[in-house]
């Protein structure tokens, strides 16, 4: 399902982004091109994976083994001066039932640095941009620069991905360098767009809902970075409110704050990160007909990567998502809510190795056990009580970037 | 048992510090500065930093990341692994944060590029050096 798809802006954007595209290759002569190429840049990255689960369907009729995953995204960016850079980015995302692979425009945004002084700079970010949550968010589609096939679900959520991935809107950025230190802050403001995996997510899909934001999403995050990277420990948070429509309830609000702590060493040829995530939800309205679902859910992964070779390196990752984070099990809200408790959490183990077979080639792969199936979709897996709990996940991927 | 450890910590240091490295780092001729730090470094090859004091534009200058040459410069001068700088740099240019160095095939070609491209920064072996470039030294 596409979140901008069918925006008119949407349109008018992917239009221009294709002839800026296409202009320097056709008109530009090849000695300006070669002039341009120093401040224009072209990447992009096409990645397919494979997914096969012993029971339930994640990214697809996955246990027939699916190759309903696939990525590509071609991003086109200008570096008019120093201070001043623009860059804009078309996302195609085939994720199961939950991405049906239409054009997106991921990001467009202009940036501009206010201040400027060695390392450290201030300035702000207009358009489309991806929000700066956690370590990984604003480069979660691209394979190359996430730590495993799947983004640990734990924190970055597929099924409801697009509620935190963007906004329209503005952004501040501040960077400190002091010795070896470093402190980076980003606040946003700004529309989020909601699709229909959110709705069906924070709804029951039986009621047919619809949500639309009311006001902005409001956050930021706060990053430091010690010793060029080798420790890193971040805050993020963002708040939003949706209005919700039902065909069976008056309408209502979904209040939701999302925050996450991140914090990862690197020494060597080892890397350990570890993230936990916090989201409290509060319904209002709908007739105090879903006050019931109010909680807080709560997540969190340790990760370890080893460096065998410089080519070669191996994973290792638990993850635990809970939908109250007082209710481990999820026993008391499969209770409350009448459908059994491993809708309500998830404990997840992985195990993959990565090759990087030559500078924009990589190849994945990975198996996992899981117990529960709190972060399965309802698009895929349509009825609670056909989840089975215990269930393997084998998965390939292939991704080129450039 | 602590002066054991230290004694090996010591080692290592030295280990690291002794290593040869055949790559230096170099820079067009405007840069005035003939001296930086490794911090400074880091955030030009991250391409966080874009412009040098003197208000010129940086323009960053890599050969492969499998050339022994980039893994010897990244490991020795930066002080990260070249995968890390890869992520780095992934990291900015998929997110519409930033741009990706440019990237030589050879070092002939490193070293012409050095030469003439105004606000250059990159890496030479120390035979390939020439006084058409700036060599700079890391505090």
């Amino acid at each position: 399902m596409s979140a901008y798809g069918d925006s008119q802006l949407n349109k008018h954007w992917i239009a221009l982004l294709l002839v800026l595209l296409y202009q320097p290759m056709s008109s530009v002569m090849a000695t300006e091109f070669a002039e341009l190429d120093r401040a224009l840049q072209i990447h992009g990255f096409l990645t397919q994976a494979y997914v096969k689960t012993t029971e339930n369907s994640f990214f697809g009729d996955s246990q027939d083994g699916s190759w309903d995953f696939r990525e590509l995204g071609v991003n086109t960016s200008y570096r008019f001066s120093p201070q001043i850079f623009a860059s804009a980015q078309l996302l195609s995302r085939d994720a199961g039932e939950m991405y049906d692979g239409s054009l997106d425009l991921d990001y467009a945004q202009i940036d501009t640095t206010l201040y400027m002084q060695d390392a450290d700079r201030f300035g702000v970010i207009l358009g489309r941009y991806k929000n700066p949550f956690g370590l990984y968010n604003d480069t979660r589609d691209v394979a190359a620069t996430r730590p495993s096939i799947f983004m640990p679900q734990a924190i970055y959520w597929d099924r409801v991905r697009n509620m935190v991935l963007s906004n329209d809107g503005a952004q501040l950025f501040g960077d400190l360098q002091i010795d070896s230190h470093r402190l980076s802050l980003r606040l946003i403001g700004g529309r989020t767009p909601i699709d229909e995996n959110v709705e069906k997510s924070y709804l029951n899909p039986v009621l047919d809902p619809k949500l639309k934001q009311d006001g902005l999403t409001v956050g930021g995050r706060l990053l430091y970075e010690w010793d060029g990277g080798r420790f890193r420990l971040a805050y993020s948070s963002a708040s939003l409110q949706l209005d919700g429509e039902t065909n069976m309830l008056p309408d209502g609000t979904i209040d939701i704050d999302y925050r996450v702590v991140s914090a990862e060493y690197n020494s060597g040829n080892w890397s350990l990160t570890a993230e936990y995530m916090q989201e409290p939800l509060d319904y209002t309205g709908f007739a105090g007909a879903l006050d019931i679902a109010d909680t807080t859910l709560d997540g969190y992964y340790l990760q370890g990567t080893y460096r065998l070779r410089d080519d070669l390196e191996l994973i290792a990752r638990y993850e635990e998502s809970h939908y109250d984070k007082g209710d481990k099990r999820g026993e008391k809200t499969g209770q409350r809510l009448g459908l059994d408790a491993h809708n309500f959490y998830s404990r997840f183990s992985t195990l993959g190795i990565l090759w990087e077979a030559t500078d924009g080639l990589i190849l994945r792969t990975e198996f996992s056990r899981v117990d529960g199936t709190i972060f399965l979709s309802n698009l895929e897996n349509p009825s609670p009580n056909d989840k089975s709990r215990e269930w393997n996940l084998f998965s390939l991927l292939i991704s080129y970037s450039f | 048992m602590t002066t054991a450890y230290r004694a090996f910590a010591v080692g290592l240091l030295l280990c690291f510090c002794n290593t040869a490295s055949s790559v230096e780092l170099v820079a067009n001729r405007d840069i005035d500065s003939e001296i930086v730090s490794q911090n400074t470094l880091r955030s030009i090859f991250s391409m966080r930093m874009t412009q040098w004091p003197n208000g010129t534009p940086i323009r960053v200058f890599v050969m492969g990341d499998k050339t022994k040459q980039h893994s010897e410069f990244t490991k020795h001068i930066l002080g990260v692994f070249p995968h890390q700088l890869r992520r780095a740099w992934n990291r900015q240019i998929y997110s519409g944060m930033g741009q990706a160095p440019i990237k030589v095939q050879s070092e002939t070609e490193m070293l012409e590029q050095i030469e003439n491209t105004s606000g250059a920064i990159g890496y030479l072996p120390e035979d390939l050096i020439n006084e058409r470039v700036r060599r700079l030294s890391v505090e």
